[in-house]
This record gives C-alpha cells, sequence and structure tokens, in this order.
C-alpha cells in the first residue's frame, strides 16, 4: 500500500468532514434572522421587554451577540477542543457529555447486533453457496425477500407484544433501572441481556438475514473464479476449497458491507430505541428533536457523521490492504 | 405548417401508441413469470384500492361522523376493530393508507430513478469535471447520516410528505447514480460508441441514443427496486411522525397503535394490519423489480443478481454495500453484453 | 452440518437471551422499608439542582421538595400558608401593619396610605419561622432571603432570565452589576436608615421589602422563588462565574448537584442519576403535623424515569412503582377497571380549553377570511354553535366537565360569577340562533352546504398538535351545521415556530388558567398584551384593557373581587377565547404497599396531601 494513497485519503476524509460540518452550523441558522428566536422560542405569558431580556440572554448564553463570521470561528475553535455545545437540558449539560453517557448503551445493542447477524449470516451463507439451488438456497433466497419487506420496527413490535406483553418473556420495555443500577457485575449485566433481548433479536433478524445473502452471492461469485476451478481440479476437496480459498476471497465485499454496518452503529438503532425505550444515542436524538434541542441536536448529527467518515476511511483502507488493487485505479 | 404539426401529431401518437403496446407487453411478460404474476396481482389490488378507497372501505377515516366507539374488538361491523385513540375503523384506515405509501413510494422512486440516470450518465459519459462534482457530492451524501437529517429538517421546515420525498430524492439518487456510471464507464468504451463518436455525433446524441438504451434495464429494475425501498424507509419516518400530521398512512398507524396503548390493551390487529399492508406493497414491488431484471435481459438470469434487492434499501447493512459487488456483477454481464452488440 | 449449525444458532441465541432472564430485577417487588417509587413520564431527568436551571419536566417538582418558598398559596381560599416565613403585613411608613383589630389585612386603610400617587412603592414587612433550617444544619436567616431576591435581581451575578421577570415587582434594582434602587432592608441591610426598627431580638427573622403598588406584587415573590443558601453560594458566586453560568467551575457543578436546602427533602446524591432521583427525609424540616410528628409520612421517595406513558403505565400494571406522577388520557380509563390494588385518582382539572379566533391579525397577515373573525357576531354564532357536552363526553370519555364563557371554573365559588354563562343553553335553539346571525351576513351557500363570502366558501383552518386533532375534528362537525368550514392545520407543518404571535393562524387552541393568584399576570397576558404574549388573537379592547388594570392595580382586595367578577362577562361577550371543554386530572397509584392517597383537585395524586397521609401496608 502507497504512503501517498493513505494521505490521500485521510485528506480527502478530512475536507468532507469540513464540508459537512459547515453544513451542520448553518443548519439552525436557516430561515432565522437571530438563531436566539429559534433557541428560545416566546413563552405563553411573555410580555415583550420580558422576551427581549431572554433573548439577550440567549444570546450571550450560546454566543449568538457577535457576527456570524466570528460565530461560526469560535464553533470551530469550540470543535477544536472538543465542546460539541451545551444542551438545552436541565442543568446545560456539555453535548458531548451527554453523548458519552449514551453512546455506550447504543453500542451494546448495536455491536451485538452487528456480531451476531455477522456470524450467524456468514454460516447461513455458506450453507446457502454450499448447498447452491437445494432448500437451503431457496429458503434463504425467500426469507431474504420477505425479511426486505418487513421493516425491523414492525418486527420489533411484533415482538414486544408476543414476548413482552403476552409470554412475559422479556421486558416489553427496557427497565429504566438497568442504566443507574448498572456496576459491571454479573447481576447487572444479566439484567442488560435481559434487557436486550429484544431489540437485539428484532434488528438482528434481517441482519442475519441480509449478511447471509450477501455471503452467498460472494462466496458464489467466487467460486466461479479460475483459482477456485483450479483448486477443485487439483483435486482439493469441496470442504477445503469452501473454508480456505472461497471464503477467504470473498471476504473483500464482505469487509465493504461490514464498513457500511460499522457507519451506520450509531444512528441505526433510532427506531428500535424509540419502540423499546432504550437509553442510547437514538431516544438522546429524538427527545432532543421533540424538546428543540438544537445543539444537542446539531452535536449528535456531527459525531454520528464525524463516525461515519471514519468508518468509511479505516474500511476503505482495509481495503486496499485486502486488494491491492484499489490503490493504483479509480476506487469505485 | 398545418401539415407539419399533424405529422408531429401523428409521430408523438405512435409513439404513445407504441409506449402502450411495450408496456403491455411487459406486464404481459410479468404475468408469464410465476413471480411476477404474485407481484403483479398485488400490485393491482394495492393499485385499485388506494383510488377506490372510498368504495371499498366500509367506512371514511377522515370523518369525524363516522366514527365509532373507542377501542371496539373486530366483529362483522368493523372488520379490524377501531381504534382506541379515536375510535377510527381500522379496516378502512388500512385501506385509506394504500394511498399514502403508493404514492409516495412511486413519485420518489421516478424521480430519483431520472434524477440518478442523469447524474449517472453525465458523470460516467462526460468524466472530466462534472464526474468530479457529481462523485465527490455522492461522497458527502454518503456520510451524512440520512435519518437524523430527515428529523432536523422537518423540525426547521414543517413536517409534510413533500419534504420526505425531497429528501429522499436528495440523498436516494447517489445509489442509482452510482451504479448507471459504473455500467457507462463499460459502455464508453463499447465499439458502436466508439463508432458513433468516430462518426461525428454529438455527446448528447451519444448519450440518449446509445448509452440510455444501454443502462435502460438497470434504470427500470431499480426503479422497481427503489420504489419497494421508499415504502419501507417511508413507514418509518411516519412512524416517527414525519409525515403529514393528516394524512392516513400505514406507518403512522403503527405508531398510534404503539403510542395509543394498543400493547398494553392487547388489540394485536391494530399493529398487525399495518405491518401487513407495508410487507405486501415492499414485497410486491420487490418480486417485479427481480422479475423485470430477468424478463428484460434474460441473459442475467444466471449471474445471480439478487443481493441488488438491498440496494438503495433502508437496510443498514447492506445499503450501499454491495456496490463493490455490483461493479463485479455488471462486468460480468457488459462483456455479454457487448458481444451482442457488435 | 446443516443441524450443528442450526443447534449452534439456536444455543447462541438462548444463551444472548433466555439464558439471562432470571432474577428479580424490579426492586420494589420486594422492598419492604417505607420507601415510595414514583414513575415520571420524562425525556431525561435533571443532574443538578440548582432550583433556578429547572425549565420544566420533574425539576420543578423535585425542586420544590428540596428547596421551600417563603410561603404557600392556598387556591381555594386566597391566603399564603406559612412555610419559610411565618407571618407577613403590608406595613405604614413607619413599619406598622396595616390590620385590622381581628389580625386580618385592612385594605381600607391600605388604600388610604397607598392609594394616592405620591406613594411609590408597597412596604411589607415579612417575619420568618426561627426554627428552620439548612440541611447542611446552619441556620436559615433574612440574609440567606435577602441574598436571594437580590441576586435574583442583579443579572450581572443570577444571569437568569426567569428570575428577573419573578422579582420584577419588586422595587429592588441593578444596572449592569451596580445597585440603582434598594428594596430590601434586613437588620444588616439599612433596615434603620430607611426607618424599620428591627430588634436585636428580631435581626435573624424580620425584614422588608418594597414592591410595586399593585395586590398581586407579592405573589411570586412568596410562592415562586425558592429561597438559596447564602453561605453555600455567597462564597462562589462571582460576575466570572454566575449563578446560572454556563460554564460552572467544578465548585458550582459540586453544589449543583449536592443541593443543600430547607424543604422536607434532601437528595440521596450517591443514588441519583439521570434515570433515578432519590430524596430522603430532611431530618431538619421544621414543619409538623398537628401531633408533632414527621410532616410527609414517606422516608424515601424514588423518581423512576419512563420516556414514553404506556411503559410507565406498563410499570404501574406490574407492580414496578407505586404512583405515577403523569396525568393519563382518559381512553386508558377502562384498563383499570376491575384490577385489585389500583387506585385511578379522577381530580377536577383547573384548566380550561379554549378556542382562540385571530380578530384583529397584524397588517401583513390580514385576509378576507379573518377580517370576518373581527365582526363579533360571527365570533358569536361560532362560539354559539359549539357542542361543549359532546366534546367531553366524546373526546374526553366523559372525564371532564364543560366551562362557563367566562373562563373561570365554577368551583371558585369566591370569584365564579354566573352572569358570564352565555353559552350553555339549549343547543338546538343556540344553532338557529347562529344560523339566523350568518343568514343576515353571509346567507348564500355552495353545493356542500357552506356560507361563501363573495365566490369563496367561508373556511377557516384550526392549528393544533396531533393529539388536538380529535378535538378539531369534532369541531368541523360542529361548525359545519352553521355553514363554517374548518379543517386541522397541525402545528410544525409550517416552518414557523411563533406563528402565534405572527398572526399566522386563523384559529388554535388553547389552555388557559384564571384564577385569584394569577388573575394579575393572565388577564393582562391573555388580553391586554400584544406581541409576545398570550394574546395570541391580539385583542384590544380599551374598556376591557381599562378594567383588567383596574383590577392589577387596585389595593381593596374586596374591590379586585369584584373586579374579576365583573370581568367574566366582558371576557365571555367578547367571544374570542371560546371555551371548550376542562379536562379532569387522571393519575393512578397501586394500594398495595401504601394507601391513603388523596385526590386533590387539579393535581395528579402525587401531591402534598397525599404524602402527608399514606400509611405503609402491613
Amino acid at each position: 500500500m502507497q504512503k501517498s494513497f493513505i494521505i490521500k485519503r485521510i485528506l480527502y476524509a478530512f475536507f468532507i468532514f469540513l464540508i459537512v460540518m459547515t453544513l451542520n452550523f448553518f443548519i439552525p441558522r436557516i430561515g432565522v434572522s437571530d438563531p436566539a428566536e429559534r433557541y428560545y422560542p416566546p413563552q405563553g405569558n411573555m410580555t415583550e421587554i420580558e422576551y427581549e431580556i431572554i433573548k439577550q440572554v440567549t444570546r450571550e448564553q450560546y454566543g449568538f451577540d457577535v457576527s456570524t463570521v466570528q460565530q461560526f470561528i469560535n464553533y470551530v475553535d469550540g470543535l477544536l477542543h472538543g465542546d460539541l455545545g451545551t444542551s438545552f437540558q436541565p442543568g446545560n449539560p456539555k453535548v458531548s457529555h451527554l453523548i458519552a453517557e449514551r453512546l455506550p448503551w447504543t453500542l451494546v445493542l448495536s455491536v451485538t447486533n452487528l456480531i451476531i447477524s455477522l456470524f450467524i449470516g456468514l454460516i447461513i451463507g455458506t450453507i446457502a453457496a454450499w448447498k447452491r439451488g437445494r432448500w437451503q438456497d431457496t429458503t434463504l433466497l425467500n426469507l431474504s425477500t420477505i425479511s426486505t419487506a418487513l421493516p425491523a420496527f414492525f418486527i420489533a413490535l411484533i415482538l414486544s407484544f408476543y414476548l413482552g406483553f403476552e409470554k412475559e418473556l422479556f421486558p416489553a420495555y427496557t427497565n429504566p433501572n438497568m442504566v443507574s443500577q448498572f456496576d459491571w457485575s454479573w447481576e447487572s449485566i444479566k439484567v442488560v441481556m435481559y434487557n436486550a433481548a429484544l431489540p437485539i433479536i428484532s434488528m438482528s433478524i434481517g441482519g442475519i438475514i441480509g449478511y447471509g445473502q450477501g455471503t452467498r452471492n460472494a462466496v458464489i461469485a467466487v467460486t466461479n473464479e479460475d483459482f477456485i476451478l483450479t483448486a477443485r481440479a487439483k483435486g482439493l476437496s469441496r470442504n477445503q476449497v469452501i473454508f480456505k480459498h472461497t471464503l477467504r476471497n470473498a471476504m473483500l465485499p464482505i469487509v465493504t458491507s461490514l464498513g457500511m454496518s460499522i457507519s451506520g452503529l450509531i444512528g441505526g438503532a433510532v427506531i428500535i430505541e424509540q419502540i423499546f425505550n432504550w437509553n442510547g444515542m437514538g431516544t438522546l436524538f429524538l427527545n432532543a428533536n421533540n424538546t428543540n434541542d438544537y445543539p444537542l441536536m446539531m452535536g449528535v448529527m456531527l459525531f454520528m457523521s464525524a463516525f461515519a467518515i471514519v468508518a468509511n476511511l479505516v474500511t476503505e483502507l482495509c481495503y486496499s490492504l485486502l486488494d491491492p488493487r484499489v490503490t493504483v485505479g479509480e476506487r469505485r | 405548417m398545418k401539415i407539419k404539426m399533424k405529422k408531429i401529431g401523428i409521430t408523438i401518437g405512435k409513439k404513445i401508441i407504441a409506449i402502450f403496446k411495450g408496456v403491455g407487453r411487459f406486464i404481459a411478460k410479468l404475468w408469464r413469470h410465476p413471480k411476477g404474476r404474485i407481484g403483479l396481482i398485488i400490485v393491482t389490488i394495492l393499485i385499485v384500492s388506494a383510488v377506490f378507497a372510498p368504495l371499498i372501505a366500509p367506512f371514511d377515516p377522515y370523518d369525524v361522523t363516522q366514527r365509532a366507539q373507542k377501542g371496539l374488538s373486530p366483529s362483522w361491523n368493523h372488520l379490524l376493530g377501531t381504534t382506541i385513540t379515536t375510535g377510527q375503523d381500522i379496516f378502512s384506515m388500512l385501506i385509506y393508507g394504500t394511498r399514502v405509501s403508493l404514492a409516495v413510494g412511486l413519485i420518489t422512486g421516478i424521480t430519483l430513478a431520472f434524477l440518478g440516470a442523469i447524474m449517472g450518465i453525465i458523470a460516467g459519459y462526460v468524466g472530466g469535471i462534472p464526474d468530479t462534482l457529481i462523485m465527490r457530492t455522492v461522497d458527502v451524501m454518503l456520510v451524512i447520516p440520512t435519518l437524523p437529517l430527515t428529523i432536523v429538517l422537518t423540525n426547521l421546515f414543517g413536517k409534510s410528505y413533500l419534504m420526505i420525498i425531497f429528501i429522499f430524492v436528495l440523498f436516494g439518487w447517489t445509489g442509482m447514480a452510482r451504479v448507471i456510471r459504473s455500467l457507462v464507464l463499460v459502455l464508453k468504451n463499447a465499439n458502436y460508441v466508439k463508432a458513433a463518436e468516430l462518426a461525428g455525433a454529438s455527446r448528447w446524441h451519444i448519450m440518449i441514443k446509445h448509452i440510455l438504451p444501454g443502462v435502460s434495464h438497470l434504470i427500470i429494475m431499480n426503479t422497481a427496486l427503489t420504489c419497494a425501498g421508499i415504502m419501507v424507509a417511508e413507514a418509518g419516518l411516519s412512524f416517527l411522525g414525519l409525515g403529514d400530521p393528516t394524512a392516513i398512512s400505514w406507518g403512522k398507524m403503527l405508531a398510534e397503535a404503539q403510542s395509543g396503548g394498543a400493547l398494553l390493551f392487547g388489540h394485536w390487529w391494530w399493529i398487525i394490519a399495518p405491518g401487513i399492508g407495508i410487507f405486501l406493497s415492499v414485497f410486491s414491488f420487490m418480486r417485479i423489480g427481480l422479475v423485470m431484471e430477468e424478463v428484460l435481459n434474460p441473459r442475467m438470469k444466471q449471474s445471480s443478481n439478487i443481493y441488488k434487492i438491498f440496494k438503495n434499501l433502508n437496510n443498514q447493512y447492506l445499503d450501499e454495500v454491495f456496490a463493490g459487488m455490483d461493479e463485479k456483477a455488471i462486468l460480468g454481464i457488459q462483456t455479454t453484453k457487448e458481444g451482442e452488440r457488435v | 452440518m446443516t443441524k450443528k449449525t442450526l443447534l449452534s444458532i439456536m444455543t447462541l441465541l438462548l444463551f444472548i437471551s433466555l439464558g439471562a432472564c432470571t432474577g428479580n430485577e424490579y426492586e420494589r417487588r420486594g422492598d419492604t422499608s417505607n420507601t415510595l417509587y414514583v414513575g415520571a413520564v420524562a425525556a431525561t431527568f435533571p443532574t443538578s439542582f440548582m432550583p433556578w436551571l429547572s425549565r420544566d419536566g420533574i425539576a420543578p417538582t423535585v425542586s420544590s421538595m428540596l428547596y421551600n418558598t417563603l410561603f404557600s398559596y392556598d387556591e381555594d381560599t386566597g391566603n399564603y400558608v406559612e412555610s419559610i416565613a411565618s407571618e407577613w403585613y403590608y406595613v405604614d411608613p413607619d413599619g406598622n401593619p396595616i390590620i385590622t383589630d381581628e389580625g386580618a389585612i385592612d385594605y381600607e386603610r391600605l388604600e388610604q396610605i397607598y392609594g394616592s400617587s405620591d406613594k411609590k412603592y408597597l412596604p411589607v414587612k415579612i417575619i420568618l419561622n426561627d426554627d428552620v433550617y439548612w440541611s447542611d444544619g446552619t441556620k436559615l436567616t433574612v440574609e440567606d432571603v435577602y441574598y436571594t431576591l437580590d441576586i435574583a435581581t442583579n443579572n450581572a451575578l443570577s444571569n437568569h432570565a426567569g428570575a428577573l421577570a419573578w422579582t420584577s415587582d419588586l422595587q429592588h434594582a441593578y444596572s449592569n452589576g451596580i445597585m440603582t434602587k434598594q428594596g430590601i432592608f434586613t437588620y444588616e441591610h439599612g433596615a434603620s436608615e430607611k426607618g424599620y426598627t428591627i430588634t436585636e431580638a428580631e435581626k435573624d427573622t424580620v425584614m422588608y421589602i418594597h414592591v410595586n403598588k399593585v395586590l398581586g406584587a407579592i405573589t411570586s415573590l412568596f410562592t415562586t422563588i425558592l429561597i438559596l443558601p447564602k453561605h453555600i453560594w455567597d462564597p462562589i458566586v462571582t460576575p466570572e462565574n454566575q449563578l446560572n453560568s454556563k460554564n460552572p467551575t467544578a465548585e458550582t457543578i459540586h453544589q449543583y448537584q449536592n443541593p443543600v436546602g430547607c424543604g422536607p427533602y434532601v437528595l440521596d446524591a450517591q443514588k441519583t442519576n439521570a434515570q433515578v432521583i432519590v430524596l430522603n427525609r430532611n431530618p431538619l424540616y421544621h414543619l409538623t403535623d398537628t401531633d408533632g410528628g414527621n410532616l410527609y409520612k414517606v422516608d424515601t421517595i424514588k423518581f423512576m424515569l419512563y420516556q414514553e406513558a404506556n411503559v410507565a403505565i406498563y410499570s404501574l400494571l406490574k407492580g414496578h412503582i407505586d404512583v405515577l406522577d403523569s396525568t393519563i388520557s382518559s381512553n386508558y380509563m377502562s384498563l383499570f377497571l376491575d384490577r385489585d390494588h389500583i387506585y385511578v385518582s379522577n381530580s377536577e382539572g383547573t384548566f380550561t380549553q379554549s378556542l382562540v379566533l385571530n380578530l384583529n391579525p397584524v397588517a401583513t397577515e390580514r385576509n378576507d377570511m379573518r377580517n370576518l373573525l373581527s365582526n363579533i357576531d360571527v365570533r358569536r354564532a361560532i362560539a354559539l354553535a359549539i357542542d361543549q357536552e359532546e366534546l367531553v363526553d366524546k373526546v374526553l370519555n366523559g372525564a371532564g366537565m364543560t366551562v362557563s364563557a367566562g373562563l373561570m371554573s365554577e368551583s371558585l365559588v369566591d370569584f365564579y360569577n354566573p352572569e358570564s354563562d352565555i353559552l350553555r343553553t339549549d343547543l338546538a335553539a343556540r344553532l338557529i340562533e347562529a344560523n339566523a346571525i350568518l343568514d343576515a351576513l353571509y346567507p348564500h351557500k355552495d353545493s356542500s352546504g357552506y356560507r361563501i363570502l363573495g365566490d369563496k366558501r367561508i373556511s377557516f383552518s384550526i392549528l393544533g398538535n396531533p393529539g388536538e386533532q380529535e378535538v378539531i375534528s369534532r369541531l368541523q362537525v360542529h361548525l359545519q351545521k352553521i355553514g363554517i368550514e374548518v379543517t386541522y392545520k397541525a402545528k410544525g407543518s409550517s416552518p414557523e415556530r411563533t406563528f402565534l404571535y405572527n398572526s399566522k393562524f386563523d384559529m388554535t387552541l388553547q389552555g388557559v388558567i384564571f384564577s385569584l393568584s394569577n388573575a394579575d399576570i393572565m388577564y393582562r397576558a391573555h388580553f391586554v398584551t400584544m406581541g409576545t404574549s398570550s394574546n395570541y388573537g391580539r385583542l384590544n379592547d380599551p374598556l376591557l384593557n381599562q378594567k383588567i388594570e383596574q383590577m392589577r392595580t387596585t389595593l381593596n382586595l374586596q374591590t379586585k373581587y369584584d373586579l374579576i367578577s365583573e370581568l367574566q362577562p366582558m371576557i365571555a361577550e367578547e367571544y374570542y377565547k371560546i371555551p371548550l371543554y376542562s379536562s379532569n386530572v387522571l393519575t393512578v397509584a397501586r394500594t398495595d404497599r401504601f394507601t391513603g392517597f388523596v385526590t386533590v383537585k387539579g393535581q395528579s395524586i402525587f401531591n402534598s396531601e397525599s404524602l402527608q397521609n399514606l400509611e405503609m401496608v402491613g
């Protein structure tokens, strides 16, 4: 892998981040002359004078009392110091603090989901490719059509209803004590697993089948290539071929899809979190939206975008490690 | 002058007839395909219930005077019971909900395909600065988390289906453009295109006469699949309450069922009904999209492009994902395609 | 191979989920201590408890349990009940209380002395209880009160807009951190210079304040401002590190998170976080019940966060909490019927839902339809057509009441004026009357039966949020009967957030609460002030304005009552805020651990009377 390639990609990712950051700064300022009015809309029984005072205080608090250019400079300066802004929530917590608090809980869901999906998906996909055209393969094909047509949030509602309310196997909603009582003891880890079961199952049904189908296609695509045919011709057994040669070479597209999954780790579970009242980034964002907490909303947005950019960058670099051709020619 | 107009009229008329004939032939082909037939039947049912909703639905869910007692269980009078929140007839809501889903899905899917195809062809064929510009825009679009941005934008500019369609189109064309572009890059070097260039044909002429037909099968297939994906995504956004607050849509019905206590009361039919609606509409469009691929391009049958289902769908994992694989598949197809042309 | 894989998949799933399916994670079920588990529906709990920080949600409830105001207000009698302070008087310029022989406020003398225009302020003497202590053991004195009111008016130190608004009637002012007018006097802060004698013995408990010359001036000072401990905040707060600082220092954050108050409970900072707030009894709390025992019967209160109402109801039904401190929709009522250990509190609401007509839009927002609303006859016809009983029956499932057009609750017998109830006659007769009014003005109707103006159908949109859609659709039917079309327009479907002040609406729904305690602020906000106030439709009636100002500024309480009574028919006849209904406050509690819940008007089941009356079971 060429050094210049790495540097080029990093610079490019940084450039994209600059664009996203600028968009992020201007979005809440669209359509209003004074952002203070957006941040603190007038309440019921306010008089004009009171509202003026409030706007003045809001301007000072959120730094709107300087020119837009200066605001932008301050914003960038804040970002450089890791300051994503200050939320409207009671106590005016820092956005970065709130994200740090919620992020692990979202990762619990999404990472577990990713691991399960990937693991089971790989197994299923390999089986389907192996038994190409047989019932295993067609079942997977049909399942993948069905699962794409069934949105994950619908599956989540059904599970929450059937397993949560009717059978009472799992909590239909996340126990609010789960977060507060978490202390790394085995007991509390069990509580988390118990509460996370339904969200993870409803997310991973689609994921397993998706990865399964993806693996199957990748494996089949590779099986038709010359070197596999050669290996077969050399008299290696079918199993050996599949596990030694095929799977390894089929990894390439799977890595790409893994990269995509990783960039969606933070923001991918918004609706599921909402259904189960999971205390993660998704509910943080939706609540920020409901309370018009713009600093929090934009902070979370920026964080998610930055995460996606980094994930993309890492995937690209991994990809180029696996497939040196990439560094030479066009990226896509 | 008059004669000229008449001639033009006749040509247009002929073209329209040709298009209708083409569509007819196409539907006939779909019908002959067992999988396509299922899709076609479901889509017909959906379209009929969307268009004739007032005739099919026993009640008008928008009409307050036709509301019944709240929270009724299914009966002959109310096939799927009534809602706990307002006493609307759930079966009628289900029928009326078809309208939003189909309208948003079709409008977005077609607009997006149009935009994506233009961008893809320009980027692929013209190359140079337009290509760089388009592909860099695609890169930026890719990293912006779409769902949060949709939430922010509806917060700022108001909740409506127009907004949702706008955002879908704004962010959705990228996937289409990339697929088209990679195919165009191959077609560009095809002998017949080179020949046309040597013959002095203009760029536009080549793009419309030679490139577009070459990618049309991909566009049509992708449109159907995109429509399906958009329908799922629309349901999700409606579920989050980002759609038009007055409209009745399946996603919103699900959200109402959840927030209105369907789970607490044990009214499972209120959840199942809109879920089945979403499932059927997405399923049928996907089926048609997949069958189209086989019908339009029979040689591709063998190259198992099934993973294209996941293209542009809201499925995070597989969304962009198989772009890389796609390219390989397309390359594979193209070798045969070129041979056919030459 | 296949079977093995399937097996391993199943095992994995089981391991992830079923394996953890043990243990009783809901601590309430096994808790035998005197702990009340309270569910609250909110996005998040506050984690810092400087009382003024709290804007909404559960924060005010918690703050009011940790801190205290000078007095509390009794809505039924209009009296101030002792809390930190025990007594207060209006005093003459020499500092002598203006009271009758029976000890009540002598409003006639008050009017004689201060009614004339040469006195610019009204002096008030406040006497604190002598046995109030901060939870860290320090005694609460008038200096704490002085400090609190002083810093509230000094924006350079507090940087809190709300505090400025609460103290707007206090004649104590700062400009850029420099005091421009003194209006609070204690032994140490210039009482004797001002001519108020405070003896050495009273120096901790007696203070004087100067307020604007209106009877309502003391309300927010007495009942809204939570008193802060001077010994905690004075050393920390500087112009650089303001009380409500956006970038608080570590020390300030520590104090935010470990609040020292004088309320009945103290915060258990160790157990409190964004999902749970734990309050323990404050052993130093000065108020007791009649037997000298603890005023509040519960030792520990645990607030548990629920982000959604359904979750909270589910948890209550499952027994994870004792009380749900959030009102629930009447649609859920049937869920609680025939269940053991469930107590549903169905208390009369104080909140009146009204339909606001935009009768005087700003010049740029005028159009033909809105101009119609400036005609009082049209407004009257609309008001007559609305069927409150049907709204209560259908929208609220019967859990509510119809309301007088004067917008004052009938249960406030002292102020309610029955003459204002002009919209509750027979519906059929009202519709005939309404149609007669409109027939005279707009006799022509289109094919759908709607009246037309010029060539356009008379049509208005009602701005509301999704929860109000049902009410609006009922109104559609009501107004259809008089040939007027209304449609639902969703709030948030237009980018403007401040639309209500910009006149960008035809009609909207607005909740109003009028009572004696808020009459001064609310009447003015709802009917007089234009711009950023609750007077969305910009009503401007000089006669009404004059009457409200008179009511606000009178120094005689009886006159004030009379004027409030007179105002109600005037408001009713404006047909500007048309009453729709008053919904009941529905809350639920479990009775398997605690009994003795008290239903209090307009409040949830988790109220101070319940807390004073609860008893543990077995």
